[in-house]
């Protein structure tokens, strides 16, 4: 039973790393940018909810002003601190190291604010448990569950079928044959950078829900999610969010082996294996 | 007076990984945040070596060296492999792998609560005990790892490495080796981090894994970023800028719970505000 637990947290958790997992693969296929600093917009949405909780409101209005302040964050991070790097000629080296610093700059903010500690919810739903066939979830896992796997599907849409989400993929194509058919790629790299850091904001908050907020948490998450896309081959929606289901089953399962401060390195160990066999990730197309 | 000594003790131990993480960084342009773990392998081996009594502070620091460059060496291979931004995940992957292996494996590294009383150095007999001798070990060893920085980027081998940088694939096709380069310069920085590690380790006989995360890492970066890129005087200059940092915020009373956050918050600003506006930092070329 132990095992058929341990698979179902994996599958909740990776539900939630998959949705980090594209956010950054929309962001980063766009734009180009090694965006590192997205671990802490992740991190800020589960503030965002904390501290809306603290002062009374519902924890749905939480989620979606998490949402929403970081799509702002999103969208001012591109145009203010992106795209003046690109007016300048930045190297991409630049660009990662200030992404690295901006990292630092918000983590460290919000340690200041709310102290470095774990701060746990209050809300009640994160006791209330549902068990079925053995296996127990907390509602706030269920919910998880179902809003990820949602969210997955309407990206897919979004990308493939909207207007916006075409000029998205084109920019991403070839930003130069972009620009001169007036698609004006540094606009849209505001606005995937926007969605990108909305959709971050969902697992953000819904994690914080269930764990609590911790301001250093976000590095480890997004690493793991950035092992994802390239696993899941850069590009790859659906690559992408299958390989963060993967990657988070065998972190799971892996604690009936090892003990768990050794899940870094079970998720690395992944990430080499696909670097030595395959470089290119499981679904790409040639 | 003790007080400067410890300043100018710390500020060339971190020039010497400053020298190292500017070749990585600045010279090479690979981008690295795990250069912290691998000064806490050298510290480390240099703890194990002289807590236990295997063997002198030379041969633990010359061991402490070759551990380092055989790591970064390993450590940067995969950089030669796949394409730059892959590398960021390597990088990230085994610093905080690298914390984990510091943090947990407590029959070697004393876990969480570190490892406590590791004898003072002696060279060949000569105890270092004092602030003075260790000063000027330290001072010497920097002075050193600067000469040897300064007869590289001068050399052929430098040029190399340069170009290397700019363009990778005319490098290629003209006839030079590009693993090989690379290779050597990441053996190099090893070398020049085991060093500082196993310095370090000596002089404050207290080590632990906070020294050498990631937030380290990030200092280490600063520090480049500051001084500035590619030269021998930015290189110097980054960490003795950066190390005096915390002793001016102290003295802005900041509470204590949060002073620690705050100062890497301000490494944070630093990082992009020398991007933004000095990519060449203090003293350097452009990053």
């Amino acid at each position: 039973m132990l095992l058929l637990q341990l698979l179902i947290n994996g599958l909740v958790t990776g539900s939630a790393l998959g949705i980090i997992a594209i956010s950054f693969s929309l962001a980063y296929s766009t734009t180009r940018i090694f965006h590192v600093a997205h671990a802490g917009i992740y991190t800020l949405a589960g503030y965002v909810a904390y501290a809306l909780e603290k002062s009374g409101a519902p924890d749905i209005v939480g989620l979606l002003a998490a949402m929403a302040i970081c799509a702002v964050a999103g969208a001012l991070i591109q145009s203010e601190l992106y795209a003046r790097l690109a007016q300048r000629r930045a190297s991409h080296l630049a660009v990662l190291i200030a992404s690295l610093g901006l990292l630092a700059v918000i983590q460290n903010f919000l340690a200041s604010v709310f102290t470095p500690n774990i701060l746990p919810f209050g809300s009640a739903w994160r006791g209330r448990t549902l068990s079925f066939g053995g296996v127990t979830l907390t509602e706030v896992q269920i919910a998880t569950l179902v809003i990820c796997l949602a969210v997955f599907p309407c990206s897919l849409w979004f990308t493939r079928r909207t207007v916006l989400g075409k000029q998205i993929r084109a920019v991403a194509s070839n930003p130069f044959l972009a620009e001169i058919t007036a698609l004006r790629p540094q606009r849209t790299f505001v606005i995937v950078m926007a969605i990108a850091s909305a959709m971050v904001a969902i697992p953000g908050a819904l994690v914080a829900f269930d764990f609590g907020v911790q301001p250093y948490d976000g590095t480890t998450v997004l690493l793991t999610a950035t092992i994802a896309v390239i696993a899941g081959g850069i590009g790859s929606l659906t690559g992408a969010f299958l390989m963060a289901m993967l990657i988070s089953v065998l972190q799971n399962l892996s604690l009936l082996v090892i003990s768990g401060e050794w899940s870094v390195g079970v998720t690395f160990l992944i990430f080499l294996v696909f670097m030595l066999f395959r470089p290119r990730g499981l679904f790409t197309r040639r | 007076m003790d007080y400067l000594f410890s300043y100018l003790i710390l500020a060339s131990i971190f020039v010497i990984l400053g020298l190292s993480t500017n070749l990585l960084v600045g010279v090479v342009g690979i981008f690295s945040v795990s250069q912290a773990a691998i000064f806490g392998v050298g510290a480390y081996t240099v703890g194990y070596a002289l807590s236990n009594d295997i063997m002198g502070f030379v041969p633990a620091l010359a061991l402490a060296a070759v551990v380092c460059l055989v790591l970064n060496v390993l450590i940067t291979l995969p950089s030669l492999r796949v394409s730059g931004d892959y590398f960021v995940v390597t990088s990230f992957g085994i610093q905080l792998l690298a914390t984990a292996a510091f943090t947990n494996w407590d029959a070697i590294t004393g876990g969480a609560s570190g490892m406590a009383g590791i004898p003072t150095a002696d060279l060949f007999g000569l105890p270092i005990d004092t602030s003075l001798k260790t000063l000027i070990l330290t001072a010497c060893v920097a002075c050193l790892a600067c000469f040897a920085f300064r007869l590289v980027m001068r050399s052929p081998f430098g040029r190399l490495l340069m170009a290397l940088r700019e363009d990778e694939l005319a490098v290629a096709a003209a006839g030079r080796q590009v693993l090989r380069a690379k290779v050597e310069a990441a053996a190099l920085a090893g070398v020049f981090a085991g060093v500082a590690g196993g310095l370090y380790a000596v002089y404050l006989s207290f080590i632990d894994p906070s020294t050498f995360d990631l937030d380290a890492s990030v200092l280490l970066l600063t520090m480049v970023v500051l001084g500035g890129a590619r030269t021998l005087a930015g290189s110097i200059v980054g960490p003795f800028v950066v190390v005096a940092l915390p002793q001016l915020l102290s003295l802005i009373d900041l509470p204590t719970a949060i002073a620690a956050s705050a100062r890497q918050g301000i490494y944070g600003v630093l990082l992009v505000a020398f991007m933004l506006f000095r990519p060449q930092g203090l003293m350097g070329r452009k990053i």
